[in-house]
């Protein structure tokens, strides 16, 4: 038996023992995230792994559920920057290309992650070593080497040779084969593959380009076509590249220069260099031009701390350990302030209705299988949408079992967020606490809920009495009631809606809306933890837990609309019917409202601050139009 | 044949710390847990990031050892049971474990990439919050024993231990120290959730085990440090005197390890602001009502 991500080295000695332990000593890291493996039902804390935050610590990755496309290259990077031995254990994945073969895989259940662990350890425990091991690289990695001249960026070529302008040697440089898309979730080089700082950094050559070959380290307005000394202090020159990596206002050229490339879209904040900022003129007692660094960032954006930073931009997630799941978030980080922002999700819904034969059951099951974090709630929305288009009615009884069916969907994925939270906040007794529970709800019924109730509600006290807690979230990523936002962000800012004020079945159960003062990330949490308890006493007043069957439409045409207050906030659906088929369906889901306010959040923060910020609107990228 | 002890008795408190980090990291109590991991550690591909700066890469997590090393070489387990026992000891550990600083800003800088190097620095601010916050608690220790050898200064509570005679050093040390040790919540270096591990984050294999250990032995430097100025080192009724220091130690140690899973990580800007503005103005009046008690009541 061996294991495509082998080793290379004879397996002998001393080897054989090193295998046995890492056979004992399995670190995994998971796709698309352990959060969403939990939602699947799976309970990776209770198999006898260690789950890691970064695939440069782990010796397997374990993929959870059908991989989605988008995140595929992703997850080619994140193989590749782990330590060899690897393994890949997959769990109902399918198609994972462009990863190698799964080293082991079954279908996703609990057993069969302890069935395929069993495997995997005898697996490894054969074959961490081989004598001939394959080269894996990952697409999004490869380097193409390509020549510019130093004067002349916009000449490019792909042999060495001389620039057609001015007779200069063109110089050599890497870039992506595929532009800089497609990086991992961890912007972490290896020897044998490009640091996307690179690519930032050959962005700025271009930048810099035209500036001329030659410049004095101290005196950069000094440039020459030609080596020399410096007409000022009498410095040798040296090459206008080097001043930009090693002069003293830019460090090192770590972690790349990607914000150079970034100075005219955020010229707005050239308008602190005001107070923060120096110039040779305010700077009494400093001879002018004594200090380079004045010179080189004059004129640059200045964040609100007034301090002049080298600008880098920063990839976070798509699997990023504390950040949903799917989100590719990239900073522009100025120092560590956050001076810009982009939040996409990698796993955006397709259309919901593929080709015109699609049944109404057929519907229900695609819909909820699109959303992995919220699956029961978008199969109501979706029962519940076509029963009115079809003017049935499920009933009473039905109507209280799938209120009820969302209520304990709501407290799972309330409680996978505070698991989330905790994981991102260090707070590890939460995340093991508050993902135990949620696995413990998810599928639970009534009795079930009603054993777990004792349990869930001490969570939530001791939630909000931990220490720290306050000093955490208080005042961070504060929203305003201006700016559009859906469900628990909506209404933990003192008023909002909710789509549950509406339902005639929940007004009878008792619900009323809960509203938190502040709009601030501690009162997201709080609302939560509200939401978690209310949502306990509206399942017991229900009785009875539900989730809903496709309603009978064989024949049936017409149009119909239902909107569900989802633990995410409202989703609202349309669909027509003809002929008993779907032909139209059109969703609009609180994530897309959400996802807008990430740069709202994060602006001017710091980068610990802004990614709470983030987590604190418990985005779901599934739900993101595409 | 006291360094052939100590440092025997370091591994031990290693490999005990290994233990229960792990139970307080990811819930699993195994006694031999650590030892699969360590050697397995050792099997796998030990990375070199591309572009990095090899000397930082490589001395980083080196250096961060040595300076734990030397932090314990001043730290008494029993009467004689000493590496060195320096007149000026107090200093000289917070001198060796000033290198942390550098280790960790080296270790952070090396490997080219952006999770570490942001790691890196931010424990340089973290440095300005808890620097002054491991002197000033052992300047008010050191004045009750009126010597700055580690040796005096337990021996000066044999009347009374310092946790209970300046229970406000006692605490701010602890804090100071669990923040140079980059300990949850003061983990602002490695923040998992943030950082994606950090100055950990780039590197593998044999590097990484070196790194690990080097963590524990500055844990175990702390936590010593900690029993040797506030908790009597090795005095202690019925049991030997290393007996007394190695259960104090560990059982500092664990608590340090562990008192960070219930709690969120602190905010940088909070720490920084809190350790000079409370930490500081508590320890100047903690140096001010020792000095008071040590002229008035001389115990």
């Amino acid at each position: 038996m061996t294991i495509a991500g082998a080793r290379e080295g004879a397996m002998y000695g001393i080897r054989r023992a090193v295998a046995a332990a890492m056979a004992r000593d399995l670190t995994a890291f998971v796709l698309p995230g352990p959060s969403v493996a939990r939602s699947m039902g799976i309970d990776l804390a209770n198999a006898h792994l260690r789950i890691v935050g970064t695939p440069r610590h782990a010796n397997v990755l374990i993929i959870a559920g059908p991989l989605d496309v988008g995140l595929r290259d992703a997850a080619a990077v994140a193989y590749a920057q782990m330590p060899r031995p690897r393994t890949i254990l997959a769990l109902g994945a399918g198609d994972i290309a462009p990863l190698p073969d799964a080293d082991v895989s079954a279908p996703l259940t609990q057993a069969g992650l302890h069935s395929e662990l069993a495997d995997l350890r005898r697996v490894v425990a054969a074959g961490a070593f081989r004598a001939n091991t394959g080269e894996f690289t990952a697409a999004a990695l490869e380097v193409r080497v390509e020549y510019t001249c130093p004067m002349h960026p916009e000449i490019v070529r792909d042999a060495p040779g001389d620039c057609p302008k001015c007779g200069m040697t063109l110089v050599p440089r890497e870039t992506a084969s595929n532009g800089h898309g497609g990086h991992g979730g961890h912007d972490m080089p290896r020897e044998d593959r490009p640091n996307p700082a690179d690519h930032a950094h050959a962005g700025h050559a271009h930048d810099a380009g035209g500036s001329g070959a030659y410049t004095c380290p101290m005196h950069p307005e000094v440039i020459s076509d030609a080596p020399g000394k410096c007409p000022k202090c009498g410095m040798n020159l040296v090459k206008a590249e080097e001043v930009e990596s090693h002069g003293p206002g830019h460090g090192h050229g770590h972690g790349g220069h990607g914000g150079h490339g970034k100075q005219q879209d955020h010229s707005g904040h050239d308008g602190h260099a005001g107070h923060g900022g120096h110039s040779k003129a305010t700077i009494d007692g400093i001879e002018p031009h004594f200090m380079s660094m004045v010179e080189l960032t004059e004129g640059q954006p200045r964040s609100s701390d007034g301090l002049q930073m080298d600008w880098i931009e920063v990839p976070f997630g798509p699997f990023f350990p504390g950040l949903p799941a799917g989100l590719r978030l990239t900073l522009t980080l100025d120092g560590d302030t956050v001076a810009a922002s982009d939040a996409r999700s990698l796993v955006c819904r397709a259309e919901l209705v593929d080709g015109p034969q699609m049944t109404a059951g057929d519907f229900v099951e695609r819909l909820a299988a699109m959303m992995p974090l919220g699956p029961v709630a978008y199969r109501t929305l979706a029962c519940a949408a076509i029963e009115e288009a079809a003017s049935a009615d499920p009933g009473q009884d039905a109507r209280r079992g799938r209120a009820a069916a969302v209520e304990r969907e709501r407290i799972a994925s309330h409680l996978g967020w505070l698991a989330e939270f905790g994981t991102q906040s260090g707070f590890l007794w939460l995340a093991a606490r508050a993902g135990a529970l949620q696995l413990a709800v998810q599928g639970a019924d009534i009795d079930g809920i009603a054993a777990q109730a004792g349990a869930i509600r001490a969570l939530i006290r001791r939630v909000e009495t931990a220490p720290l807690m306050r000093m955490r979230l208080g005042r961070i990523a504060r929203i305003g009631t201006d700016a559009p936002a859906s469900g628990p962000v909506d209404r933990a800012r003192g008023g909002g809606a909710d789509a549950r004020t509406e339902d005639p079945t929940l007004k009878a159960l008792g619900f009323e809306m809960c509203v938190r003062e502040g709009g601030d990330a501690l009162a997201r949490l709080r609302l939560r933890c509200d939401e978690i308890a209310q949502s306990l006493d509206l399942i017991a007043a229900a009785g009875r837990i539900a989730v809903p069957q496709v309603p009978d439409v064989e024949t049936v045409s017409g149009e119909g609309a239902a909107t569900i207050e989802t633990p995410r906030g409202a989703a609202r659906l349309r669909v027509k019917l003809a002929n008993g088929k779907v032909v139209e369906a059109e969703l609009d889901t609180p994530t897309d409202v959400n996802i807008a306010l990430v740069e709202t959040v994060t602006a001017q923060r710091e980068l610990g601050d802004a990614l709470a910020a983030v987590a604190s609107l418990d985005l779901s990228p599934w739900e993101v139009r595409g | 044949m006291s360094i052939v002890v100590v440092l025997l008795s370091l591994a031990a408190g290693a490999y005990a710390l290994a233990v229960i980090e792990r139970w307080a990291v990811h819930g699993h109590l195994s006694l031999t847990g650590p030892a699969w991991a360590a050697l397995a550690l050792l099997g796998r591909e030990s990375l070199l990031a591309r572009k990095s700066d090899r000397l930082f890469f490589e001395l980083g997590p080196v250096l961060l050892l040595v300076a734990g090393l030397m932090a314990v070489a001043v730290i008494p387990l029993a009467p004689g049971l000493i590496i060195t026992d320096l007149a000026t000891g107090a200093l000289f550990l917070n001198a060796a474990l000033a290198y942390v600083l550098v280790a960790l800003i080296m270790a952070g800088w090396g490997p080219n990439g952006a999770y570490a190097m942001i790691a890196g620095w931010r424990f340089l601010g973290q440095f300005i919050a808890y620097a002054m916050l491991i002197v000033m608690p052992i300047t008010a220790v050191a004045m009750r024993a009126e010597s700055l050898s580690t040796v005096e200064i337990v021996a000066s509570q044999e009347q009374l231990w310092n946790v209970l005679y300046q229970p406000m050093g006692f605490i701010l040390f602890v804090v100071a120290a669990m923040g140079l040790a980059w300990l949850p919540p003061l983990d602002l270096p490695d923040a998992t959730g943030e950082l994606a591990g950090g100055v950990e984050a780039e590197y593998t294999g044999v590097r990484l085990a070196v790194l690990r250990l080097a963590r524990m032995v500055i844990i175990l430097a702390l936590a010593g440090a900690t029993v040797t100025f506030y908790l009597g080192g090795w005095l202690g009724p019925w049991l030997p005197g290393w007996a007394w220091s190695a259960i104090k130690i560990l059982a500092v140690a664990a608590a340090m390890l562990s008192v960070g899973r219930y709690m969120p990580r602190i905010r940088e800007a909070r720490y920084l602001a809190l350790s000079w503005k409370l930490g500081i103005s508590l320890a100047l009046a903690n140096i001010f009502v020792v000095g008071v008690i040590a002229l008035v009541v001389p115990i």
